[in-house]
């Protein structure tokens, strides 16, 4: 549901140590979860804290920080090249600030549905990378991008709840 | 005074463009910076850094164009070079070719000039009588209605040579004229055509005897032959020697035309030396012994 222009939005802060111990434990389950629970490496944390976050927050430069800073230490505990989990989620984080300030965040149709696009245009990003900068031969896995959708989505309407609790208007 | 508005006919100025899209220039720079930081991480299968590659493949166009450019620039100056030592051996080839012109020219002149002293010394060696062989020096022409002809000619003997004035003027072809004037480097030569000349000639077939004179041009006129002689066209006239200059039997030229005339017959003769082109001539100095000995059993 589109948001009036003229009609004030709400923008919602946490406190900065909530949102490092947030971030910090997303890092470190994106990290070792996939180690002990296989359906793990569908869910990206960082990502979905940089979607809520910079749906919260309703700022684009903000956004971006966010995204950039999750990827790239996303990148730096992988053993992957560092930057293109970082550029993905920068441009999420982008495009989640941008559609904040479009959309009734507060219904959860509708942030179900844009955390699904987001998490949607990650992977796309996260492909198109490997594609271009990697050469890999066939980074598009419809079947596992799908998956990791659903799994993603899934898991934000339990973390999205959790995290609502902490927040507060700005 | 009313402050002038003035339109900003150009749009909105950069910064203001910027600062309106920053959110989305703020993108643009973070992908940017983290392209650039996995381009120096990413190495390609040929061992080579990725931003090494990009450098390359971005500059790859340019070097090939400005290769190709300083190529084009050697050609053309490799060409003007050539060009030029082609200008610079043309020219000397032609100078060389003008010498070498001259030069052949010069020894034609010179082929021609042994080949008439050949023949005159042959047709020297063939008369009876001591000779001479003179170069001529200068010519002057006189002037009639048709055209410019010989009235006269000057030699480079003199008396310092031993000439003296009425001694003939002889070629192979044929007889030239007799000494008018002499000085001590120089003599100059009336010539058969001079109206004022003449020759004691006789008409190789008819023995008929005349006296030649110059015409009116180039041509001579012979004299004293009687209507009834029979003379034809094309006969040959020789000199008789009566006349004390001229030897006997030397050809003087052929008659051209014949018609008669109140008492005598109108005889036109063409001279048989080339009285236009005289180079090399001889001058009759005296008979040979033996062809004075028969002279005088005439007399």
């Amino acid at each position: 549901m589109p948001v009036s222009t003229h009609r004030p939005v709400a923008v919602f802060k946490v406190h900065p140590a909530i949102f490092s111990i947030v971030a910090l434990v997303a890092l470190l389950l994106q990290t070792f979860l996939p180690l002990k629970l296989p359906l793990a490496r569908l869910m990206d944390f960082p990502l979905l804290i940089a979607i809520y976050f910079a749906l919260m927050r309703r700022d684009k430069v903000y956004g971006i920080a966010l995204g950039t800073g999750l990827g790239l230490l996303q990148d730096a505990l992988s053993h992957d090249y560092i930057g293109i989990r970082g550029i993905a989620k920068a441009i999420v984080g982008y495009l989640a600030a941008s559609a904040s300030t479009r959309f009734e965040l507060e219904s959860l149709v509708a942030r179900t549905v844009l955390t699904g696009v987001f998490v949607l245009v990650h992977n796309l990003c996260f492909a198109a990378l490997q594609h271009a900068l990697l050469e890999t031969p066939h980074p598009f896995h419809p079947i596992d991008i799908a998956s990791s959708v659903l799994v993603n989505v899934a898991l934000s309407l339990v973390l999205f709840q959790i995290l609502d609790r902490f927040r507060h208007p700005a | 005074m009313r402050p002038v508005q003035t339109l900003d006919r150009d749009g909105p100025d950069m910064p203001a463009v910027i600062r309106r899209h920053a959110s989305f220039v703020t993108l643009l720079v973070v992908v940017s910076a983290q392209i650039l930081l996995l381009s120096l991480q990413i190495i390609r299968p040929n061992h080579v850094r990725l931003i090494r590659y990009w450098a390359v493949e971005a500059f790859d166009p340019l070097e090939r164009s400005l290769g190709g450019l300083m190529n084009v620039g050697s050609t053309a100056y490799g060409t003007y070079r050539h060009l030029w030592h082609a200008e610079q051996e043309n020219q000397e080839l032609h100078i060389q070719l003008v010498a070498a012109q001259a030069q052949i020219q010069r020894l034609g002149e010179q082929a021609g000039e042994t080949e008439r002293l050949r023949t005159l010394l042959e047709f020297k060696n063939q008369l009876g009588y001591q000779t001479m062989a003179a170069e001529v020096i200068a010519s002057s022409l006189g002037e009639n209605s048709n055209a410019l002809y010989p009235a006269g000619i000057d030699i480079d003997k003199g008396s310092d040579s031993g000439l003296t004035t009425d001694l003939a003027v002889i070629t192979p072809e044929g007889v030239v004229g007799k000494i008018l004037a002499v000085f001590p480097h120089r003599a100059q030569v009336l010539l058969i055509t001079d109206p004022s000349s003449g020759v004691g000639v006789t008409l190789a077939q008819s023995r008929v005897q005349g006296i030649l004179k110059g015409g009116s041009n180039s041509f001579c006129e012979l004299h004293f032959v009687m209507n009834e002689e029979v003379v034809s066209r094309g006969e040959a006239v020789v000199t008789s020697g009566l006349d004390q200059i001229y030897p006997k039997g030397l050809p003087v030229g052929t008659v051209v035309n014949v018609g008669d005339g109140n008492i005598y017959k109108t005889i036109g003769v063409k001279p048989a030396a080339d009285l236009n082109r005289l180079e090399m001539v001889l001058v009759v100095l005296k008979p040979l012994a033996s062809e004075q000995q028969a002279l005088n059993g005439i007399r």
